[in-house]
C-alpha cells in the first residue's frame, strides 16, 4: 500500500535528514546553542546516513525497484523540506520530532508489510 | 584577469535563468497545477455529477452519431469515453492537419451537447503548460527552449553553489536580505533537485521527435507514422481509399476491447471515418508502471474486424514511454503526486527567488538613480511571479461568477486570466516596486481566499450534496490564499526583523553580503521609498 510505505519512508527520511542536520556545528548551534563535539557528530552523522539508506531499501523492498527509487526521492524531498522548515523557524522541535519520527516509522512498519 | 570556472559558470547561470526565469515560472505553476488537471476539471463543471456507472458502448455510438451528423467528413474523430470521475463523453475532431482541432462535450446516456458549462477546465493549464496558449508549434518550441536552457542553468547552478553540502539545510531569514533570498533560492534548488533535473530533462524528452526530427525523417524516409507503428507505439492505421463508406456500430468493439485489455478504456478513435478504409482504435489507460504506454487494438471500420494491436516494445521505446511516465506522474497514488506538485512548487520557488535575487543583489547604492534594465526586470518580476496568482484565482473566479448561457464562455474565462495577469504586470510598472508587490500578493490571496466562498454561493446545493465533492479543491484554494497573504505580509519587508544575532566572525561572507541592504536601510527615507 503505497500511502503507508511512503509514510515510513519519509519518517525514516526525516529522522535520517535531521540527524545529518544536527551533525553540522551551524544547525547543532541553533538547535542548542552549542557546537557538537566530535564523537556526537560523527554519531550522528552515521544515524544520519544509515536512516536515508534504511528509507532506501524500505522503498525498494515494498514498492519495487520501478516505483521504489521515485518514491524514496519524493519523501527525501519533502521530509528535507520539513528539517529547512522546522530549523528555520523552530529549531528547538528539530530534535523531539526526529526522535518522534522513529517510533512512527516502527508503527507503520507492520502495516506496510501486511499491505 | 583571469576568470574562474566557477565565476564563468555563475555569470552562465545568473543570465541564462534571468533570460527564461519569466517563462519558466509560470511553465512550473501550470505544469504542477497540471497534476491535478482532473480535480479541477471536475470542479469547474460542477454540473456534472460523478460515481453513477455509464455504458461506455452505448456512449461511443451516441457519440458517432452526433459526429456523423457534425463532421461526416473528418480525418478523424477522437472521442473521450465517459470515465467515473468523469462522466462526460469528449469529443475532438479534425477536418485537416492545419485547422485547430474542433471540440464538443456530450452527456454520455442521452448523446446531447453536455448541461456543463463551458469550459476548457484543467485543459487550458496543461496546455499551457507546454503551449503558452500559442499555435502548438510555436509554444512547443519557446517551452523546450526554455526547458534545454534549464537544464544549463541548474547545471551551471550546481556549479556555482559552493557550499552545497555544507549549507543544504540553512536558511538565514533573519540575515540580511540578500543572503535570505540567496538561501531561499538554494534550499528550493538544491533540496528538489532531483526532481529538477529530471522534470527538465524528461520534459524535453517528451517533445524530443519534434526538436530534432531528422533522425526519424531520415530513417523512414519521412514516413513518420511508420516510425511510430515499427515502435510498437501505435497499431497500423489505413490510408484512406476514396471510396464512400460507413462504420460500424462501436458498441460490440468497445465491448470486444474492454473483454480483451484490463486496464480502463479511455478513447476510441476513428480514422477516415467516411471512408471505405476507415480504422477504429481503441485506445486504454496505461498498466501500472512507470513507462506511459497506452495499450491499442485497431479494427476495421467497414467490418468491425480485427487488424491489429500495439506489440511489445523494444526498450528504447520503453525507457522513452519512462521518461514521459515519470514525468507526468500517472503512477503516482495521492500521496506521491502531493509530493511531485510540492516539488514543482519548489521548482517555481527556486526560478521566483532567484529572479528576486538578481534584482536584489544589482540594488542602487543610496542616491543613486536605478537604471531602465534593472527596473523593467523588477517590475516583470511582479507581473511575472505575483500576476500569475492572480490570473489563476481570476480563471476560477470566473468559472463561477461568468452566467452559464453566455457566447464563447471558455475563451472568455481564458482572456480573463490574461487580462488580469496583463493588469498587474502593467500596475507594476506604475507603483512603487515593494508596495506593487505587497498589493499584487495581497490581491491573489484576497482572490483565492474568496474562490470557496463564491463557489459555495453560486453553485448552491450542489457542491455541498454527495461526500463534500469539492472540499479538497475548497482546501487547497484556502491554503494558496493563506500562503500568498504570508507573501504579502513577508514582501515589502526592506530588512529582516531585529533579533540579537551572534557575533559572526569578521570576513564572513554572511557579513560581506549584509553589508548593502543595511547600509540602505540606514538611508533617509525618501531615498528608500523610491527603490
Amino acid at each position: 500500500m503505497t500511502p503507508i510505505v511512503l509514510a515510513l519512508n519519509f519518517a525514516l527520511s526525516f529522522a535520517g535528514l535531521a540527524a545529518l542536520a544536527l551533525s553540522l556545528d551551524r544547525h547543532h548551534r541553533d538547535a542548542f546553542l552549542s557546537r557538537p563535539p566530535k564523537a556526537r557528530a560523527r554519531g550522528l552523522r552515521v544515524a544520519g546516513w544509515a536512516g536515508i539508506l534504511l528509507s532506501l531499501a524500505a522503498s525498494v523492498a515494498l514498492e519495487g525497484w520501478n516505483f521504489g527509487p521515485v518514491q524514496w526521492i519524493g519523501a527525501l524531498t519533502g521530509a528535507s523540506l520539513l528539517v529547512v522548515a522546522l530549523l528555520s523557524y523552530r529549531p528547538g522541535w528539530l530534535r523531539p520530532a526526529a526522535l518522534a519520527a522513529l517510533p512512527l516509522a516502527l508503527i507503520a512498519l507492520p502495516f506496510a508489510l501486511r499491505g | 584577469m583571469r576568470q574562474g570556472f566557477r565565476q564563468s559558470m555563475a555569470w552562465l547561470h545568473t543570465w541564462s535563468g534571468l533570460v527564461v526565469g519569466w517563462v519558466l515560472f509560470a511553465v512550473f505553476v501550470t505544469g504542477a497545477a497540471s497534476y491535478y488537471r482532473a480535480e479541477i476539471s471536475e470542479w469547474m463543471r460542477p454540473e456534472l455529477q460523478t460515481g453513477a456507472p455509464i455504458d461506455a458502448g452505448r456512449a461511443a455510438d451516441l457519440a458517432a452519431d452526433y459526429l456523423r451528423a457534425k463532421a461526416p467528413a473528418a480525418q478523424g474523430w477522437f472521442i473521450g469515453l465517459p470515465q467515473p470521475d468523469k462522466p462526460v463523453t469528449e469529443l475532438y475532431w479534425w477536418n485537416d492537419l492545419v485547422s485547430p482541432l474542433q471540440h464538443a462535450l456530450l452527456d454520455p446516456r442521452t448523446g446531447a451537447p453536455s448541461p456543463a458549462r463551458d469550459t476548457q477546465g484543467g485543459d487550458f493549464l496543461y496546455r499551457f503548460h507546454f503551449e503558452l496558449n500559442m499555435p502548438p508549434l510555436w509554444g512547443r518550441w519557446i517551452v523546450g527552449l526554455c526547458a534545454m536552457v534549464l537544464l544549463v542553468a541548474l547545471v551551471s547552478g550546481i556549479v556555482t553553489h559552493r557550499r552545497i553540502f555544507a549549507d543544504f539545510f540553512t536558511f538565514r531569514r533573519r540575515k540580511s536580505l540578500q543572503r535570505g533570498w540567496l538561501d531561499a533560492h538554494n534550499v528550493t534548488g538544491v533540496l528538489a533537485l532531483p526532481f529538477h533535473l529530471m522534470i527538465a530533462y524528461t520534459g524535453i524528452v517528451t517533445l524530443a521527435p519534434m526538436y530534432v526530427p531528422w533522425g526519424i525523417t531520415a530513417a523512414f524516409k519521412g514516413d513518420e507514422t511508420r516510425f511510430f507503428v515499427e515502435a510498437g507505439l501505435s497499431p497500423e492505421v489505413r490510408l484512406p481509399v476514396g471510396k464512400p463508406g460507413s462504420i460500424v456500430s462501436l458498441a460490440p468493439l468497445v465491448a470486444t476491447a474492454q473483454a480483451r485489455v484490463s486496464e480502463p478504456l479511455e478513447h476510441v478513435a476513428v480514422y477516415n471515418p467516411g471512408d471505405a478504409a476507415a480504422t477504429i482504435v481503441t485506445i486504454f489507460e496505461e498498466p501500472k508502471g512507470l513507462a506511459h504506454l497506452h495499450p491499442q487494438i485497431a479494427f476495421d471500420g467497414a467490418t468491425g474486424a480485427e487488424l491489429g494491436t500495439t506489440g511489445l516494445v523494444r526498450p528504447a521505446t520503453r525507457i522513452s514511454a519512462a521518461f514521459v511516465g515519470l514525468h507526468e506522474a500517472h503512477f503516482a497514488g495521492p500521496a506521491l503526486r502531493a509530493l511531485f506538485f510540492l516539488c514543482g512548487l519548489m521548482g517555481a520557488a527556486a526560478i521566483a527567488s532567484g529572479l528576486i535575487l538578481w534584482s536584489v543583489a544589482r540594488l542602487p547604492k543610496a542616491g543613486e538613480r536605478p537604471g531602465l534594465g534593472f527596473r523593467l526586470v523588477r517590475a516583470l518580476n511582479v507581473g511575472a511571479v505575483a500576476g500569475l496568482p492572480v490570473g489563476l484565482a481570476a480563471y476560477f473566479l470566473a468559472n463561477r461568477l461568468l452566467p452559464v448561457g453566455v457566447a464563447g464562455r471558455a475563451d472568455l474565462e481564458v482572456r480573463i486570466f490574461f487580462g488580469a495577469w496583463a493588469a498587474i504586470a502593467l500596475a507594476a510598472l506604475l507603483r512603487p516596486h515593494l508596495r506593487a508587490w505587497r498589493e499584487a500578493l495581497g490581491l491573489a490571496s484576497l482572490l483565492f481566499l474568496a474562490i470557496p466562498v463564491v463557489s459555495a454561493l453560486t453553485t448552491g446545493a450542489q457542491a455541498f450534496d454527495g461526500a463534500a465533492r469539492f472540499l479538497g479543491f475548497d482546501a487547497a484554494m484556502l491554503a494558496t490564499g493563506l500562503l500568498l497573504a504570508f507573501a504579502a505580509s513577508e514582501a515589502g519587508r526592506t530588512r529582516p526583523p531585529r533579533r540579537a544575532e551572534p557575533a559572526v566572525p569578521a570576513g564572513r561572507p554572511a557579513q560581506r553580503a549584509a553589508g548593502t541592504p543595511q547600509a540602505r536601510s540606514a538611508a533617509p527615507a525618501p531615498a528608500r521609498r523610491r527603490a
